[in-house]
């Protein structure tokens, strides 16, 4: 063994030599566990390689890159409009929802607003996108623990939202609507009284989903007390969303950081919290989430304001020079663009700031002294998106 | 049964077989990107449904699939594990390469990381087009398939020689 | 009856259901000066001293300070010490620009606006000022009041390290193994530094702007190909991109 003279890395090997989670027999010769890149239960192709002692891990190392498909990179020799149409792959379920912190940082290296009629559909369509995000993971993650009828459920229910998405956007999945300034179309005729009812329709989805899901008591005995993240290490890993309001931060950027251009502060609406840091946390956070995200539709879609949905911007969008970073609360968690603009059509740099990536490298911490059934309640409860980790 | 293998299969036993085989596809999901829930959305959810088309998702390894469903981007540092899946299954085997970025790239075509078709690495005989392309088109693609399976002579197939498609 | 503002005015908002006003939502209407992010600045400049080496602060808005790249840890333990607890992420910026010129943007930048001289153009660091090509750039935040610092630090070119902040935060580990394989800067004392993303034979750094993307090179772009006018529309849309 080399010796450690560099005082700062001899700090880090005695803070995790004290964590004392793990009761170690070094002795034993232990096994290593592979799961993935294919498994059904990491969606998506992520790799955890577990080292075993019997049923317990002694640590676990996500394998990233399977998706990696180099956006930063490929961002910098594209358009500001090509950009948007491309950012919507990142986390692909709340597709939207990344658009909406991209255009608000060119948004604000130009000095534009969008109008307020526009701002108002933005938010319904971002707080819609996290319907559609989050009703899937309360889906997927019953499917992780053995119960289908959750995932069956939540595909049913999921396309109502997409329906309403895709008749406002033309996108199903990818909407690719936002605009700098503002948006491509203003909403179709009706879509107001159809995204009421199809609110209400989730709304029921949410209760059904607390008696079946969360009330169970499977459920519960697998997500109780598995896979505790305090605060302080949830916050020194950068954990956002659902995953930190879990750990009993009282911390939205929706609300506390809520960048120009979206009114959640014309809603009422709460941020959930929930004290445990477990499981089961983070489950219920996300239903609470979930609810409050279809009242936030359902109130903002009765005050929409009358009036254009774009405002004036140059047909040939040149940002000027300037660096911004603007993030939001994306249905992972934040989510910000840091955006270095050197006056071209091209962005100079940007740096993007996914939720999954610090969500999901807190594993090797959380999942050490686990028991291996635990790791898919620990990796399902964390929710990441592959895309979102890699990008 | 030795017909195969002479390459003398009749007409209306390779009719009977190639009808039982067309109707029991077990398809193997290998969903890499977004277009893995709109692949969830037509194999799993109760308004798509692909069961009634015949086709059987979720099997537990690909030593029992017949098919698989490509769905979403392939990386370079993922396509070892793309052949090795393939190689895996037993034959005859068929490929479905759903969306732009298993059918060439899509919108990463100039990207350093991403193989630009998953055609560069196994043989696909679907491709279905779209970013992602909806549950429907994958249904559709899953129709083509079925009539390709109606239409082939087992013996041809069976002694391995590249497939020419009509 | 609510009335509107006109289009274009800038709506700031302020926070729905906060008690204390926070930074970004109170101090946004008008003011030119940030007082809390001044404030910061100060308090930050009292600890690290001379290591602080520029600052740019957006009224309401931002706050970069440039640190000396041997007080790099201690600018985290630092912003830690201050309440700056929530780590969001490290990166870096290569300032070089790009050597491909128009080569490497999209076929159709070239249309709009013609082929570019390809004369190597000086290298202009941003906010905060800088010396050096790469820099690494940090961002904390503070969650009780709702301010955030964007670290930055030199990296020279020939000796492309740093100290790494995994001890002070344990989610740069991720951020610090990327920066490294995406710009070839190390990080002192980080205890496992190996590809994140890419595959252990890949060859060159991709997020530097001297990595070419091949496939650019090798294939038009596929946009040009079917490019299919909007019906009715296509005259006037060709006659305003020229």
């Amino acid at each position: 063994m080399t010796a450690v003279s560099d005082p700062n890395q001899l700090a880090d090997l005695l803070a995790e030599a004290t964590d004392t989670r793990v009761n170690l027999d070094f002795e034993s010769e232990g096994m290593t566990l592979n799961m993935g890149p294919q498994h059904p239960a990491t969606h998506g192709t992520l790799r955890i390689v577990a080292k075993l002692d019997g049923e317990q891990v002694i640590s676990a190392e996500p394998i990233c890159g399977y998706m990696h498909r180099g956006y930063e990179k490929i961002v910098e020799v594209r358009t500001y409009p090509q950009i948007n149409a491309l950012i919507n792959r990142i986390d692909w379920l709340g597709s939207f929802a990344n658009e909406v912190p991209f255009i608000l940082a060119a948004e604000k290296l130009m000095g534009v607003e969008a109008p307020p009629r526009a701002q108002w559909i933005r938010t319904i369509l971002f707080e819609m996108s996290r319907v559609a995000n989050i009703s899937l993971f309360l889906g997927d993650f019953g499917l992780q623990l053995g119960g289908m009828t959750a995932g069956f459920y939540a595909f049913r229910d999921r396309e109502h939202v997409l329906n309403q998405i895709e008749s406002a956007t033309g996108g199903r999945f990818h909407p690719n609507f936002d605009r700098i300034g503002g948006l491509k179309d203003d909403l179709p005729k009706g879509w107001i009284s159809d995204s009421h009812v199809a609110m209400d329709k989730l709304l029921a989805f949410c209760d059904e989903m607390e008696d079946l899901l969360v009330g169970n008591e499977i459920f519960q005995s697998r997500t109780r007390g598995i896979g505790i993240i305090p605060a302080d290490i949830a916050l020194s890993y950068g954990l956002s969303g659902a995953n930190l309001r879990a750990s009993g931060v009282d911390w939205d950027l929706r609300r506390d950081g809520c960048p120009p251009g979206l009114v959640y502060d014309q809603a009422d609406w709460k941020v959930w919290t929930h004290p445990d840091g477990d499981c089961f946390a983070r489950t219920w956070v996300r239903l609470q989430e979930t609810r409050e995200a279809a009242k936030i539709v359902k109130q903002l879609l009765d005050t929409i304001p009358a009036g254009p949905v774009m405002a004036k911007v140059p047909r040939i969008i040149k940002v000027p020079e300037g660096e911004a970073y603007v993030a939001t609360e994306n249905p992972l968690g934040e989510m910000g663009y840091y955006v270095v603009s050197k006056g071209d059509l091209v962005p100079f740099r940007v740096k993007i700031r996914s939720a999954s990536f610090n969500n999901i490298s807190i594993v090797p911490w959380v999942a050490r002294g686990a028991y291996v059934p635990d790791l898919i309640s620990i990796l399902g409860s964390l929710y990441f998106i592959l895309g979102d980790i890699d990008r | 049964m030795g017909l195969v293998e002479s390459g003398r299969v009749p007409k209306p036993l390779s009719k009977l077989l190639n009808l039982s085989r067309k109707y029991s596809i077990w398809a193997y999901q290998w969903g890499l990107a977004c277009c893995a829930i709109e692949m969830g959305a037509a194999f799993a959810s109760p308004r798509y449904d692909v069961m009634r088309l015949g086709v059987i998702p979720f099997p537990a390894s690909p030593r029992q699939a017949d098919l698989v469903v490509i769905a979403g981007t392939v990386t370079d540092k993922l396509a070892p594990a793309v052949v090795r899946l393939y190689e895996q299954m037993p034959d005859p085997k068929y490929v479905i390469s759903m969306g732009s970025c298993a059918n060439c790239g899509g919108p990463y075509w100039d990207s350093y990381s991403v193989t630009k078709g998953v055609d560069q690495l196994i043989p696909v005989d679907v491709y279905v087009p779209g970013c992602p392309p909806r549950p429907e088109a994958l249904l559709e693609g899953v129709l083509l398939l079925q009539e390709r399976i109606a239409h082939e002579d087992m013996a041809e197939r069976w002694k391995g020689d590249p497939i020419v498609v009509s | 009856m609510r009335t509107w503002l006109s289009v274009g005015r800038v709506i700031r908002l302020s926070s729905a259901d906060t008690t204390d006003a926070t930074a970004s939502g109170a101090s946004a209407e008008e003011v030119i000066t940030d007082e809390a992010r001044e404030a910061v600045l100060a308090e930050l400049t009292a600890r690290l001293g001379d290591a602080v080496l520029g600052s740019h602060i957006r009224p309401g808005d931002d706050l970069w300070v440039r640190v000396d790249r041997s007080a790099w840890r201690d600018a985290a333990e630092a912003a830690k010490a201050m309440g700056f607890t929530f780590f969001d992420y490290v990166s870096g910026i290569d300032w070089l620009p790009s050597p491909f010129g128009r080569d490497m943007d999209a076929q159709e930048d070239l249309v709009v606006s013609g082929a570019e001289p390809k004369e190597p153009a000086p290298i202009v660091q941003g906010y905060a000022g800088g010396e050096t090509r790469f820099q690494v750039i940090a961002h904390v935040y503070n969650i009780a009041t709702a301010t955030g610092i964007h670290f930055k630090a030199d990296v020279p070119d020939g000796d492309l390290t740093l100290p790494t902040w995994t001890g002070v935060f344990a989610g740069a580990n991720w951020h610090e193994r990327e920066t490294r394989e995406m710009f070839g800067i190390s990080f002192d004392g980080h205890p496992n530094l190996i590809n994140m993303y890419l595959p252990t034979d890949f060859q060159g750094f991709p997020l530097r702007k001297d990595f070419p993307l091949l496939a650019r090179r090798v294939r038009p772009w596929p946009g040009i190909v079917d490019v299919e006018p909007m019906p009715g529309v296509a005259d006037a849309e060709e006659g305003d991109a020229e």
